[in-house]
């Protein structure tokens, strides 16, 4: 899967539908980022001719929020806690684990655009600390078996795919 | 409303609602330091410098975004806010590098002046040096991030100042920064490198590239700029008698305001080129018969001047010298000049090469005016009802004026933007009408304007009050033009309709602001254009309002001086004609002396003369027409028939290598004097730094040219020519009594029976045709101003590596083949050839052209450009010598 090749049609769609609509401008960037995966750099330019707003500055907003990525991610986005709570029952541990499983620093995605590894700072359910989410799923009170085990299905889902 | 009434340091103060904290502080002269306001920009509130402490409610806010309430009590220097403001320096610091003994910035770094104001030396914290690229590939500006406070002051610049919108925050918290889109470097952005955000830097973040200085220039001085027509006030530093920097000065209402242009900011480095003219110059023979230009004494040098402009007189009689005056020299100047040619030597044989440039279009509106709409401020523009812009060229030709529109629309003025090129105002916003499947004729423009105002008209747009008071239709211009199907006049002009419908619903009922381009009558068709604005701007009764009807820009700094001056063949100073035997009594009577019965030459009859053999001789001032007329090979061609010319200027230059005897003139900077600028405002300024060499201001020349042919009136002082002007011309009664004064308008009521043109139906002009199948556009591009004789001198513009490609249309491009090429970084080198003449340079595919049009920059190489235009479209009324057919060879 190479996500560089995205559906242009969906692009240009989803900017249509917010043609000088100022106040559109994060609803839109939400969807782009929903659809496509991530905002590819070369719509900034048209968000701005159709909300009638400087270039740079659509940029200024897709790098100010974490949520939104000018880079394409992998298929499964995992988001590891790194709160108080989480930090305490050990997910310093956790985290050091998955980036040997799957060979990634954090923020970064594999070559295959299968896995994106991320660090949070509170997923917000420290009371199944230690915690992640892959995409929209939580995993909690995660041990070593537990992580290898959710690995082990992501991965099979990719072969499957 | 009510003021509010608040203390501020145990004083009582008022202030209206919704004054900031800061400015009711300012206005009762209590400072609060701040590093992110400027009055210019919207209150932000990054830096929290400005923290005060509201004694009620024990809060600390920020005074900028703070609105004033009633009973406040405020303290702006308690030792709590004291406290907060050094800890928020520290921090500042901590992460600031430590180069204050290399910063160019100096003793003019804010970040500096507030620490040290609050006394904080050492921050006493664990140093964190933010460590961002420095960039200093490009000419103009250098950027060293790791300065930047992230005040904001930059991207306000550039997005509510000049609306460029370059550059923007990044990234948040520690990584922020401002940057351009895909962090690109400034010279790949969209940046016009116009200098309003280094102004700006509170810290040595951004600073002029300067090659030959580093610190603090020793004083600062204001003077007005010599390039465009808007006027601006610089600030000039000057150390050992050299400009070293130049900023947007900051007294107030100026017409720039903070803001300049690259050409403004960066290109008065060619007051420093070696290429200045330093001695006066007279030609020698020596015995083998060659000629060179040999150094001598003022004194000298116009002995030569009198005695051989005398002889010419004498023997071939008045009508054979001729005066070529300047837009780019001052009033005084231009005034003195014209008299000397008039009463001196007899002949009315007086223009300046303003008749190429943009002079045709100043009268013309003058004329049909009468003199009631020439004060024309920029602040209305700003302030417009509706903005039309036609073929406009504001962005690059008078960028001043070209913010003022933006910051209109910006303000929610709609903005319907007339051109076949997507400009960057036609990109900026509103409605753009232009030919959607392309189109090569000339007479666009005035299709589209026939077209809006018969929409405008059939939707009952129009004004029908004061049309039925002002306007005359003798020619019965509105039954003719409402018989008219308003579709398919959008048609013919190649738009579609519900375009033209969308235009005018937001045109309707308001008051329109015109904005043609300076250059409007040396465009094919340019006059029927011109014409139809006007009838469109009666009809919409937006003559005689105040932020509405035609404003003119001006391409140089003095084009509307020296018109008022007399700088014309058939005028005098004052606008009188000399056809009219009154008007031309009441000057000789002021003057006593004799003016010359018979209209004089324009610029294209007394090359012509030249050519004849009629013209002997040509004194030039501040003009250089071999690079700035159409085919410079005629022109030199002429010249070097004349027995004698001189030339006064400030940089060596083509009319110089002809000329008998060269005069070394003062630069704006250099000089007494005063412009007027586009505005109809009458700026007066005085010397910055003196004259290089023996370099001596023009008046001075020209005053000592006059004692020595024998003139009674000794003007040692430029107060003298003043007091002349002042009696001669009635529109000048204010001039030079304060730094700046308004033309005084005949009137302010726009005349009465105001004659409508007729309804035109475009002349052929120059259509392409098989053998040249493109039509060109010999145009400016904001890095020269008009024939670039002194931009070119500049080192800054020079090293830009902007090259002036001729721009295709994408289409055309790929038809010639040379699509790939330019897409691979390759510039295709192509010979554009016209009727008239060629030239070589490279291409560029420019994505805003429509099929069959070609842009030809003007300025780069020497003005080539010139030589593919036509001479004779020079001809009263002109023809508009910038449109010339073309066809493309690859090479």
């Amino acid at each position: 899967m190479d996500p560089t090749q995205f559906d242009q049609e969906k692009l240009s769609e989803i900017i249509e539908k917010y043609q000088e609509k100022k106040w559109g401008l994060i609803p839109l960037l939400q969807q782009i980022q929903e659809e496509i995966g991530f905002i590819p750099p070369e719509s900034i330019e048209p968000i701005a001719d159709a909300l009638q707003m400087y270039p740079a500055q659509v940029q200024g907003v897709i790098t100010f929020y974490a949520g939104f990525s000018l880079k394409p991610k992998g298929r499964c986005v995992l988001k590891v806690c790194r709160g108080t709570a989480c930090h305490v029952k050990g997910s310093r541990s956790i985290l050091r684990m998955i980036k040997k499983d799957l060979s990634l620093e954090e923020g970064e995605t594999s070559p295959d655009y299968q896995f994106t590894l991320e660090t949070v700072a509170c997923l917000g359910a420290c009371f199944l600390a230690p915690t992640m989410m892959v995409n929209r799923d939580y995993f909690g009170k995660l041990n070593p078996t537990k992580v290898t085990s959710v690995l082990g299905e992501y991965r099979k889902d990719s072969k499957e795919a | 409303m009510k003021n509010i009434v608040l203390t501020i340091n145990g004083k009582k103060v008022s202030a209206p609602p919704g004054t900031s904290i800061l400015t009711a502080a300012e206005k009762n002269g209590i400072a609060i330091p701040t590093l992110c306001s400027h009055e210019e920009l919207a209150p932000y509130g990054a830096c929290r410098i400005c923290l005060v402490e509201e004694e009620n409610s024990g809060r600390l806010m920020a005074s900028c975004v703070t609105p004033v309430a009633p009973e406040m009590t405020i303290h702006t220097d308690s030792p709590r806010v004291k406290d907060h403001r050094k800890n928020i320096v520290r921090l500042m610091i901590a992460e600031h590098p430590e180069s204050c003994i290399v910063c160019n910035k100096g003793n003019r770094c804010e970040l500096r002046r507030v620490a040290a104001e609050l006394g904080v030396a050492e921050t006493r914290l664990y140093p964190m040096p933010n460590h961002k690229p420095f960039e200093t590939h490009n000419p103009f500006i250098v950027r060293d991030l790791a300065k930047c406070i992230l005040c904001g002051k930059c991207i306000r610049a550039d997005h509510e100042r000049v609306a460029v919108g370059a550059i923007d925050y990044s990234d948040r918290g520690f990584s922020s920064r401002p940057v351009t889109l895909h962090e690109m470097p400034l010279e790949k952005s969209r940046c016009t490198f116009c200098g309003t955000c280094v102004s700006m830097c509170p810290t040595g973040a951004l600073s002029t590239h300067n090659t030959f200085f580093t610190g603090t220039p020793e004083t600062e001085e204001t003077t007005i700029c010599g390039f465009c027509g808007a006027g601006c006030s610089l600030s000039l530093g000057v150390s050992d008698n050299r400009v070293v920097e130049v900023n947007p000065s900051p007294d107030r209402d100026t017409v720039n305001g903070a803001t300049l242009c690259v050409r403004g900011h960066f290109a008065h480095d060619f007051l420093l080129s070696p290429e200045r003219l330093l001695h006066p110059l007279v030609r020698e023979t020596d015995e083998e018969g060659n000629t060179r230009l040999a150094p001598t004494g003022f004194d000298a040098a116009l002995s030569t001047v009198a005695g051989r402009l005398a002889d010419i007189k004498r023997r071939n009689g008045e009508e054979s010298i001729g005066f070529i005056g300047s837009a780019k020299c001052t009033n005084e100047e231009n005034y003195l000049f014209q008299k000397i040619a008039r009463v001196i030597f007899g002949t009315n044989n007086i223009t300046s090469t303003g008749a190429a440039g943009g002079h045709a279009l100043i009268r013309e509106v003058a004329e049909k005016t009468k003199g009631t709409c020439r004060v024309r401020r920029l602040s209305s523009l700003e302030n417009a009802d509706a903005i039309v812009a036609v073929l406009s060229d504001t962005d690059h030709a008078v960028p001043v004026a070209g913010y003022h529109i933006k910051r209109a629309v910006k303000k929610g003025a709609p903005l319907v933007v007339i051109d076949p090129y997507r400009s960057d105002l036609a990109a900026f916003g509103g409605v753009w009408l232009h030919p959607e499947k392309g189109g090569k004729s000339g007479a666009f423009g005035i299709d589209a304007i026939n077209a809006l105002t018969a929409r405008l008209i059939a939707e009952g747009g129009v004004d029908r009050a004061f049309m039925d008071r002002y306007a005359n239709d003798e020619h019965g211009w509105l039954p003719a033009i409402s018989a008219k199907d308003p579709d398919a006049l959008a048609k013919q002009a190649g738009i579609a309709p519900e375009r033209v419908k969308q235009a005018a619903s937001m045109l309707k009922n308001r008051k329109i602001a015109f904005v043609p381009p300076c250059d409007l009558l040396e465009r094919q068709n340019g006059k029927a254009l011109l014409d139809a604005l006007f009838n469109l701007a009666l009809i919409t009764g937006a003559l005689g309002d105040k932020n509405a009807g035609i404003f003119i820009p001006a391409l140089e700094n003095n084009a509307v001086g020296a018109l008022d001056m007399g700088c014309a063949p058939d005028m005098l100073p004052g606008w009188r004609k000399i056809s009219d035997a009154s008007e031309k009594e009441s000057v000789a009577a002021m003057w006593e002396a004799a003016i010359p019965e018979k209209e004089g030459k324009d610029i294209h009859a007394m090359i012509e003369a030249a050519e004849a053999g009629t013209l002997k001789a040509l004194y030039i001032m501040g003009e250089n027409p071999l690079r700035s007329l159409p085919d410079p090979e005629r022109v030199r061609g002429a010249l070097k028939k004349l027995d004698f010319i001189v030339v006064q200027d400030i940089l060596q230059n083509r009319t110089t290598e002809l000329a008998h005897v060269v005069l070394p003139g003062a630069a704006f900077a250099e000089k007494q004097g005063s412009f007027t600028n586009m505005e109809g405002r009458i700026q007066s300024f005085i010397p910055v730094v003196s004259p290089p060499g023996d370099a001596l201001p023009d008046w001075a020349i020209l005053a000592m040219l006059a004692r020595k042919a024998g003139y009674p009136e000794h003007y040692t002082a430029i107060e003298k020519i003043r007091q002349e002007i002042r009696r001669v011309v009635p529109s000048y009664t204010a001039l030079g009594s304060h730094r700046q004064e308004w033309v005084k308008q005949n009137g302010s009521e726009i005349p009465d029976s105001f004659p409508l043109a007729p309804l035109h139906t475009p002349g052929t002009g120059s259509e392409p045709d098989e053998k040249f199948p493109f039509i060109a556009y010999i145009g400016s591009r904001r890095w020269h101003l008009g024939a670039g004789t002194r931009t070119a001198r500049s080192a800054r513009i020079t090293a830009s590596g902007r090259t002036g490609e001729i721009e295709i249309a994408p289409a055309d491009a790929m038809d010639l083949g040379i699509a790939n090429d330019s897409e691979n970084g390759g510039k295709p080198i192509i010979r554009l050839l016209s009727p008239f003449g060629a030239i070589e340079r490279a291409a560029a595919v420019n994505q805003g052209l429509p099929k069959g049009h070609i842009f030809v920059p003007q300025g780069f190489y020497g003005n080539d450009a010139m030589q593919i235009a036509d001479f004779n479209a020079l001809k009263p009324p002109g023809s508009g010598w910038r449109n010339v057919r073309v066809r493309i060879e690859k090479m």
